[in-house]
């Protein structure tokens, strides 16, 4: 919002300019990436301090949960162990992002407070850190992603262009649920529980631990109006060889385009106040 | 590139703050509000504090201001504000130079993280890159005195050695605008010492100093100019020799 040595705050001029003010913070905190990113490494870093396999952790465990779900529900659903537990693993993996990123985004700002209380950083620094924390995560999970497409043969027929255009749908999507979550976690104390139980539901709903074309076809709403469906098809679908239909792109891009403007309103209209709730 | 001078000005600078109770924090029972219509208690349970009414402040170079007034009389939310951190209802406030504001030492003080990785947090906060932190890293390591534990997580230090370590973070960056809350010397005899020399070192380099203290005989000592608060209503700027005069006002 203001360069190192100049700082300029005013007063309330009508609407519009809460949306420059609201702009200028993003550009600040866009040319600021870097300390986005300084603060999610060092999440990153503190967290997995002492232990031994740092974040790897997280990721056997993950691993484990892969396996036991893989063979177990594999076997119970009489799917095959070869189809099954790469689409487990998969799902696991990139819903976790999804969620862990909507979950945590609960505390943003909550956490940030001291450093919003007595600084002039852009607030949306911290909904990057948010993110960019749990892209780093995302990254260690690949280890299980790439074991198990390696070692049942999909690594040769995944489509990861396709991958990587579905995971840029995820992230524009989950980042704007994320700040969303933020600034009303920020305001209303009771939202992370609701946000976690709306997420839990999600978990359940989707089909994370369930395969799609189990489901009869006077149920198909559950999957064609869920968001998270369409989110997790766009990365997973291309990865284990198969498709995205054309309408999940839609989905997801007017889900994000609808997000955004209706999160970055929010954020105009509260900036000013978001630090007093805290 | 010469920067402009460094000045603080505030004109007609306002803040209202919204006070939520705890009825006010809850999705829960707004929605009870609605639905069942009642317009029970307060407002939702919010009100409206005007900390701060039609403040003008201008500062230049080599002024160092003293605030006085009771508690809640507006000082600490007057030094938020100059931080950036609050926004203005009404007015402006406009500040030239680097900021530095020394409000609450503990404040983005992370315990799980080690000594080391909450000084290079700090000073990132504090607008330094990562370069710069690695060059200051052995000088406020060496200041903080606290030596092999700064290798280990800030929850296992004592109160005064957490002190320590976040003095020495905090007060490692480069300012041309100070903004204390009260004088923050802190730790042992010893320390205090220290930390007194390096406080009046940032004092000396940073061009204005704006410092809430209830001690007088502080502010006669590092200010030169004082201003009163009451009831987020400031006085005229006077020369600290007046101090008693304002204070007995």
């Amino acid at each position: 919002m203001d360069t190192a040595t100049h700082m300029l705050r005013t007063g309330r001029r009508g609407p519009l300019f809460e949306y420059q003010m609201a702009l200028r913070d993003l550009r600040a905190s866009a040319e600021r990436l870097d300390l986005a990113w300084s603060l999610a490494w060092h999440d990153v870093v503190s967290r997995y301090r002492g232990s031994i396999l740092g974040p790897l952790w997280i990721t056997l465990s993950m691993g484990l949960m892969v396996l036991g779900i893989g063979f177990l529900w594999g076997e119970l659903f009489r799917v095959s162990v070869h189809d099954f537990i790469p689409f487990v693993a998969v799902g696991i993996v990139f819903f976790g992002t999804v969620t862990t990123t909507i979950n945590e985004g609960c505390e943003t700002f909550v956490q940030a407070s001291g450093m919003l209380s007595q600084t002039s950083l852009p607030m949306l620094t911290f909904v990057w850190r948010t993110v960019l924390r749990n892209l780093v995560y995302l990254a260690h999970h690949l280890v299980i992603v790439a074991g198990v497409l390696g070692y049942f043969g999909f690594w040769a027929t995944a489509d990861y262009p396709t991958a990587v255009l579905g995971l840029f749908f995820m992230v524009a999507n989950v980042a704007w649920i994320s700040m969303l979550v933020a600034i009303v976690s920020a305001r209303f104390r009771d939202i992370p529980q609701i946000v976690q139980s709306i997420t839990q539901a999600a978990a359940i709903m989707t089909p994370v631990f369930w395969l799609p074309d189990r489901i009869p076809p006077r149920y198909h709403l559950i999957l064609d109006l869920n968001p998270f469906y369409h989110l997790l098809q766009a990365v997973r679908a291309p990865l284990l060889g198969g498709g995205v239909a054309p309408h999940t792109y839609l989905f997801l891009a007017a889900m994000a385009a609808v997000g955004w403007l209706v999160t970055f309103g929010i954020f105009a209209n509260t900036r000013r106040r978001i630090v007093h709730y805290l | 590139m010469k920067a402009p001078p460094v000045s603080i000005s505030c004109q007609d600078l306002t803040l209202r703050f919204p006070v939520y109770g705890v009825d006010a924090k809850s999705l829960k029972k707004h929605l009870a509000k609605i639905t069942v219509g009642g317009k029970l208690g307060r407002h939702h349970g919010s009100t409206d504090v005007t900390a701060l009414s039609h403040l003008n402040l201008e500062l230049k170079a080599g002024d160092r201001l003293g605030l006085v007034g009771h508690n809640g009389s507006g000082k600490t939310t007057l030094l938020r504000a100059l931080s950036g951190a609050y926004e203005p209802d009404e007015g402006s406030i406009e500040v030239q130079g680097r900021i530095a504001a020394l409000l609450d030492l503990s404040l983005g003080i992370d315990p799980t993280a080690t000594g080391y990785d909450n000084i290079r947090l700090r000073g990132r906060i504090a607008g330094l890159s990562s370069r710069q932190v690695d060059e200051r890293m052995d000088e406020i390591a060496e200041f903080s005195g606290l030596g092999p534990f700064l290798a280990m997580p800030v929850k296992t230090y004592s109160a005064g050695m957490q002190a320590r370590l976040a003095f020495a973070a905090a007060t490692a960056v480069e300012a041309d605008v100070l903004l204390m809350d009260e004088w923050i010397a802190v730790g042992d005899a010893d320390f205090q010492k220290l930390a007194h020399r390096r406080l009046l070192k940032l004092v000396e380099r940073a061009g204005i100093l704006v410092l809430a203290s209830h001690d007088v005989e502080l502010l006669r000592l590092y200010c030169n100019k004082v201003m009163r608060m009451e009831g987020g209503v400031a006085s005229e700027v006077t020369p600290i020799k007046n101090l008693d005069a304002l204070m007995a006002a």
